[in-house]
């Protein structure tokens, strides 16, 4: 298991690299594969944001909403060659609801634009100061929107300036090959070329060692992973 | 004195150049969260500011000295734009009801000091109604409780929070002449009558001690109502009583529209303590000589803006010695207005605009204000390296209309790092 740091960009947006994928891409008719399986979180499965001690206030903050701390991220550390070609961006919403980011962890392929709306009756300043998107969208009240385009992939940290407590991240892709952990930990990433690839568990900046899979024509690997 | 402070300058300089290169190296090393502990039970945040500075003050010749015209002092020993300060807040929390906080401070390496202690009890978790007993957070006023560096736009503190007026609460002018004589002079006052040692005096609201007493609070989103019952007053906050009367405060929130933060302030407490009466020769009780004190503020913020104001008004009533008699009650009044604008993200730039003014007293030979009116200027701004680590810079200009250092320009650079 390996640390990675929250600002850190760890996605590499690699080419084509093992001689099975290009092999692979040379066939006339491929069918696809998928990788599927679960990961083990070792957190609690639910908690407040963690508040810096409120000694200046003058009574106890209200309770923010409890965050969903297991949710994991899978994903192909090298893509099968053309993979960057395949990327389809659309749109995503990350809300501001009761002093929290509504989802926690987001994973959007690169071009795609997220939208920050806030449903709280105050103001949020949602920011990043990540290296591959920073943005501060200012103040904002209630019923209305901003939105940012994440065209570098790697981990975005997003903050607001006006709740310390309040954090998510957004992972961006360079390729389609990932997929989000559901309630019980298990994912399913679809459309894999065969060939051999590196996957990689990530969940709240802690990262599995990377585990070598092979992706039969038009089967299924599983494989599982635990993140501390 | 210059050699050691341009040393201090060059050191942190150098450090903010060190910061600079290796922030993401030495952010990532750090934490960035507060730590908590068992199943968040116990809570721990922390948070370091280095500030250095250059002055350059009328009537002396070098370009770059220390504040020789205290204008920044928040005691004789401590200047705030020459400052280490490191602190560390706790949040033990023994269920949902009742929680223990403090804070410790150390300033320039010293003795850490507890800034806070204070048991939170909310008897019903889920409405906002808490009870806070010990050394509590400032009731009164709005920029008292966020002092903190990270919290503060600019690196300077707003003149009513910082300010030493000549003002004491152990010493006494005997007559107008000597308060008048001690006119700028509050960083080393002394008076005739009670502690005849010369020590600094007090700023309108002392925002680097917390009182001790009790405080209740109640509110909802859009209104807040606190009251406080404490041992000290606002400029001269307390652990232990040295005069048997208490000080009583209050203050009132309300949010009318996303963004507008309206505030309300007063208090009024035994300000002289018995000692300074009982030297004096004075009748009556300390409940008599008071420190009586209003406030208004507002905050609005939008998009990349924010604008603070806050108006003070302190009254204070000492018992009259000796003719020429002082005209009472000696009264304070500050205004102080600050902005910020944020250019891009991790990057802002922020002004502050501020007075202090005096009423007049009537001695043998003249008639002026029974301290000099100050007025202070910053312009400055900051840059996050990390979202937990701020270089901020900030020139001061502030000038007070006295004989002595009338004047002093400040340049300062702040690096403040907090989890």
């Amino acid at each position: 298991m390996r640390a990675v740091p929250a600002a850190a960009v760890i996605l590499i947006a690699v080419a084509a690299t093992s001689a099975s994928s290009a092999s692979a891409s040379r066939s006339t008719v491929v069918a696809v594969g998928s990788i599927r399986g679960r990961v083990e979180a070792r957190r609690p499965p639910a908690a407040a944001a963690t508040r810096r001690p409120t000694v200046a206030a003058l009574g106890a903050p209200t309770e923010a909403a409890r965050i969903d701390r297991t949710r994991s991220v899978v994903y192909l550390e090298s893509a099968p060659r053309g993979a960057f070609e395949q990327v389809d961006p659309g749109r995503a919403v990350m809300d501001q609801r009761n002093e929290t980011f509504v989802p926690h962890v987001l994973a959007v392929t690169a071009g795609t634009i997220v939208d920050f709306p806030n449903s709280d009756r105050i103001y949020h300043n949602v920011f990043s100061l990540s290296k591959g998107a920073r943005f501060d969208l200012g103040r904002y009240e209630a019923g209305h929107s901003k939105s940012v385009r994440f065209d570098r992939p790697g981990v975005v940290r997003v903050f607001c300036e006006i709740h310390s407590h309040m954090n998510a991240f957004i992972l961006v892709f360079g390729h389609p090959f990932f997929a989000m952990t559901d309630a019980d930990g298990r994912y399913r990433i679809d459309n894999v070329p065969p060939g051999t690839y590196n996957v990689v568990a990530w969940n709240e900046g802690d990262s599995s060692d990377p585990r070598q899979v092979t992706v039969p024509d038009g089967g299924a690997t599983e494989i599982d992973f635990t993140v501390r | 004195m210059h050699t050691p402070a341009r040393r201090h300058v060059c050191i942190v300089f150098l450090a903010a150049l060190l910061a600079l290169r290796g922030a993401d190296a030495a952010a990532q090393m750090l934490p960035s969260e507060p730590l908590t502990f068992g199943t968040g039970w116990l809570t721990l945040g922390a948070d370091v500011s280095a500030t250095a500075s250059c002055a350059s003050v009328e009537g002396n010749t070098s370009r770059c000295t220390t504040d020789t015209g205290f204008f920044n002092y928040t005691d004789y020993q401590h200047s705030a734009l020459r400052m280490l300060i490191a602190g560390l807040t706790t949040e033990v929390k023994a269920g949902e009801r009742v929680s223990v906080l403090a804070e410790i401070r150390s300033e320039n390496g010293g003795v850490p000091n507890p800034y806070a202690l204070y048991v939170r009890v909310r008897p019903w978790p889920t409405r906002g109604f808490d009870i806070q007993a010990g050394r509590v957070p400032p009731t009164f006023g709005a920029f008292a409780r966020r002092y903190y560096p990270y919290d503060n736009l600019l690196i300077g503190y707003p003149l009513a929070y910082q300010y030493l007026t000549s003002i004491r609460p152990d010493a006494l002018p005997a007559n107008a002449d000597e308060l008048l004589r001690m006119r700028g002079r509050g960083w080393l006052s002394n008076f005739s009558v009670g502690n005849p040692n010369a020590d600094n005096g007090l700023p309108l609201v002392h925002a680097f001690r917390w009182d001790t007493g009790i405080q209740v609070h109640a509110g909802n989103p859009r209104t807040e109502a606190t009251v406080a019952v404490t041992t000290g007053t606002l400029a001269n906050p307390l652990v232990g009583d040295d005069n048997g009367g208490r000080q009583i405060a209050g203050r009132v929130v309300f949010r009318p529209i996303a963004g507008l933060i309206t505030g309300a302030s007063a208090a009024r407490g035994p300000f002289v303590t018995t000692d300074a009466l009982r030297v004096g020769g004075v009748e009556g009780n300390a409940s008599d000589y008071t420190q009586t004190a209003w406030g208004a503020d507002a905050e609005y913020s939008r998009g990349y803006y924010l604008v603070r104001f806050e108006a003070i008004v302190s009254d204070w009533r000492l018992p009259l010695l000796n003719t020429p008699a002082i005209d009472m009650p000696l009264r304070a009044v500050s205004t102080s207005i600050e902005g910020r604008y944020k250019i891009r993200p991790g990057l802002y730039m922020a002004a502050r605009s501020d007075h202090l003014t005096f009423s007049q007293v009537t001695g043998a030979l003249r008639h002026d204000g029974w301290d000099a009116p100050v007025t202070r200027l910053e312009l400055g701004g900051g840059y996050s390296l990390q979202r937990n680590v701020m270089l901020k810079a900030a020139y001061q200009h502030n000038t007070r209309q006295t004989a002595r250092a009338a004047a002093a320009d400040a340049a300062a650079l702040q690096l403040v790092y907090w989890f």
